[in-house]
């Protein structure tokens, strides 16, 4: 009895002490990757019993706010966070420095961490402020263009749109081209067309207006033309930008871009009332033929009743023009985090090949390591990955990472959102009231 | 004639008594004093400074150029409409149906079923009743547009037009906030003596007459109290806007409170400019009650 006792006082006694000894983590994300960061802290977890990880989602509205308010205020209220590659420039300074803390404390790098299996750009986006390494690239994503696979291979309409255009049906490759074909699955401009709406579009007055238009906008701004006027794309402006950090989009290429996406909207169901969930729930219900969104989408599609079997019905391309825009996340370390050598371990094991492996297979998040798409277990359960995301990834716009950016998209938002409307005429003379607002707010 | 001590001694009695009473009011003057007075003062303070978190500058002197760049800002002035147009429309409206109800309501059958009905909106979460309008207007699958269908009219893009964008904000606007009209002036119309009401019925006097004659002039320093309620909340309106439109289409629904929110939270903790926009709303509200109060006569009618 007594001995039962004293075993039983000796546990607790060792089990509080495990609890009072344990690195405690917080790690703050966004909710789109907190499923795949929770799996992956339960995983680093059972390897290493010492470290107990909270993982904290927070609104997309909501994290870049809190994270920055911590940072500049040195409070260390969480060790490790996911942040948006749009905010790079505005926490930088209060992230830790990757290399450096890698260069000081060499015991703890993974010998398998591999950083040259990191796709270049993905490296480069959801890594570094310029010379500063705030995070490891987590989170890969370029927007995609999707479509439904079984009405492109269907002879009958393939026979009535060459009819029609003169052309066989396909994926458009332009935005010129897509218009067409979102007329053609339109049922108020072709009443045999098997969907109401040629495709589903997003312009909100949100930020996703802001990555919408970029859609557009890039393939002018990366023509060989556009090139030749504004300059090569600086990763940290953006495309918004010239090649000397001024705005580009008040110019012939940004007017030409709006009217794009203006002749494409009679083709969609409600397109400045849509955002991200009216569009997935269009695709999902088999209301359109096609809709330009994340890879984060199909997950949820893979469920929907109307797009079965999967994989006979929705098909994945680049987007028209080539140069999708570029979202994803990075995941670094709070500078005045006071768990830094654990913190550190747990990041290289999120974002190791093992961990890029299991967020594409279980949560559909882009991969940001080359070799997780030469993968045969990736090859053999996404076949289209390599090719569409290697060629969207590399091909990919950016917004800019500049701290001022938040202020600046709301201002282009605010005016591109009353283009659409009607409410201002689509011309050069109104994207310049934007571009002198930009430049008043960045002191040029 | 009583000795001069008597007067010293109960002089230093009400002293006293003052310090104390002074001593005992003063924590909660300390409450009051840090976490209302200083804040604004900071925020006032602040307001002449450039500082915004994203800039990791420290904060730098910069005068009246916030309140400058106010009125050279597109997006401050453009969501100043929006606002007036909440203030026209939907505080009138829910004044006007909030008395309506309560004089239909009274005394009618089931009225005790009928008030708790009526209160369910005031009492459901800003953000949840965003969510749930949100779903409402949803121009392919939602209920409002199936049934307006039935009759044969067509889909109409309640988050995409100016028109209906504009609309819908003061609809939710006008749905969440008569309950609280119509509560006030139900407890108000109960509270007023009966025997006048009845006298008048007496006299043949119609019930609406008795209403429009007695009891509305009785009523009306609590309509006008609720009126000045009601334009101070509306000109804060924000998680409506933030929850269900984002401001958009365009600068359709863009309310100056959402626009604070963004300036102060969204776009980097810009402190120095969110304050002066804070300020100028401050400055605006007062203007707008005193004159309510001057235009109501509201002084003498509460005899303040």
């Amino acid at each position: 009895m007594k001995r039962g006792i004293l075993v039983g006082v000796v546990s607790l006694l060792v089990m509080f002490c495990a609890v009072a000894w344990a690195v405690n983590l917080v790690v703050w994300s966004s909710p789109d990757n907190a499923d795949a960061l929770y799996e992956l802290a339960q995983n680093f977890m059972a390897q290493n019993p010492e470290v107990q990880i909270e993982v904290t989602p927070l609104s997309w509205e909501v994290l870049y706010p809190r994270i920055l308010q911590d940072l500049t205020s040195g409070a260390g209220s969480f060790d490790v966070t996911t942040w948006d590659l749009m905010t790079a420039g505005a926490i930088a300074p209060g992230m830790l420095d990757l290399d450096a803390f890698a260069r000081e404390h060499p015991e703890l790098v993974d010998p398998n961490f591999d950083d040259a299996d990191f796709i270049p750009t993905a490296r480069y986006v959801y890594g570094f402020w310029r010379e500063k390494r705030i995070g490891y690239p987590f989170y890969g994503a370029a927007m995609f263009f999707f479509y439904r696979k079984d009405l492109f291979n269907d002879p009958v309409l393939q026979e009535k749109f060459k009819a029609e255009y003169g052309r066989d049906l396909a994926v458009p490759k332009t935005w010129e081209e897509a218009k067409e074909v979102a007329k053609f699955f339109t049922r108020k401009f072709n009443p045999d067309s098997p969907t109401e709406y040629g495709i589903a579009l997003m312009f909100p007055r949100t930020h996703t207006l802001f990555y919408m238009y970029l859609n557009f906008f890039a393939p002018y701004r990366r023509s060989p033309e556009g090139i030749a006027k504004f300059g090569e794309v600086d990763l940290d402006w953006g495309d918004y930008f010239t090649a000397t950090g001024l705005p580009a989009f008040n110019s012939e290429e940004g007017v030409r871009a709006l009217q794009d996406m203006i002749d494409l909207m009679q083709y969609a169901p409600d397109p400045l009332g849509s955002d991200y969930g009216e569009t997935l729930e269009a695709f999902g219900k088999g209301l359109v033929a096609m809709v330009p969104q994340w890879t984060a989408c199909l997950a949820s599609w893979k469920e929907s009743p109307a797009l079965q079997p999967f994989e006979e019905k929705v098909g994945v391309a680049v987007m028209p023009g080539g140069a999708p825009v570029s979202g994803g996340w990075g995941l670094g370390i709070n500078a005045a985090s006071k768990n830094k050598e654990a913190a550190f371990r747990f990041i290289q094991y999120a974002t190791s090949k093992e961990g890029d492996k299991i967020q594409w297979l279980k949560y559909r998040i882009g991969p940001t390591r080359k070799s997780v798409l030469e993968d045969p277990e990736v090859l053999a359960d996404s076949p289209w990955l390599k090719e569409a995301y290697l060629a969207s990834l590399e091909g990919a716009s950016h917004r800019p990472r500049i701290p001022e950016e938040p202020r600046l998209e709301d201002i282009l938002v605010g005016v591109l959102s009353e283009i659409l409307l009607g409410q201002q005429p689509n011309t050069v003379e109104t994207l310049n009231l934007v571009a002198d607002e930009w430049k008043r707010i960045l002191g040029k | 004639m009583r000795p001069l001590a008597f007067w010293v001694t109960i002089m230093l009695a009400k002293k006293r008594a003052k310090t104390i009473g002074f001593l005992m009011v003063l924590p909660l003057l300390m409450v009051l004093l840090g976490l209302t007075l200083y804040p604004f003062g900071y925020m006032v303070y602040m307001s002449f400074f450039r500082y915004s978190l994203a800039s990791w500058e420290k904060p730098q002197f910069i005068g009246f150029s916030n309140y400058r760049d106010i009125f050279r800002d597109r997006t401050a002035t453009s969501s100043v409409d929006f606002t007036l147009l909440l203030l026209a429309v939907a505080v009138p409206l829910e004044v006007l149906l909030g008395l309506g109800i309560a004089f239909l309501l009274r005394d009618t059958f089931g009225e005790r079923v009928f008030r708790s009905i009526l209160l369910i909106p005031m009492m459901v979460p800003a953000v949840v009743a965003g969510i749930a309008w949100k779903m409402l207007y949803n121009f392919e699958f939602g209920p409002i547009n199936y049934f307006l269908s039935l009759f044969g009219i067509p889909k109409i893009s309640w988050l995409g037009t100016q028109v209906f964008s504009r609309l819908g904000v003061i609809l939710i606007d006008v749905w969440q906030w008569t309950p609280f009209v119509f509560l006030v002036l139900y407890a108000g119309l109960q509270s007023l003596p009966r025997d006048i009401v009845e006298a008048s019925l007496v006299d043949g006097a119609s019930g609406f007459a008795a209403f429009r004659y007695i009891e509305l002039p009785l009523l009306r320093p609590l309509i006008f109290v609720l009126l000045i309620i009601r334009v101070i909340d509306a000109l804060k309106i924000f998680d409506i806007v933030y929850m269900v439109t984002f401001g958009g289409p365009g600068s359709s629904t863009h309310s100056y409170s959402f626009y604070i929110y963004k300036v102060g939270v969204s776009f980097g903790w810009d402190i120095g400019y969110a304050s002066a926009l804070s300020v100028l709303l401050l400055i605006a509200v007062m203007l707008l009650v005193n004159l309510l109060i001057r235009v109501l006569r509201l002084k003498e009618t509460l005899e303040l």
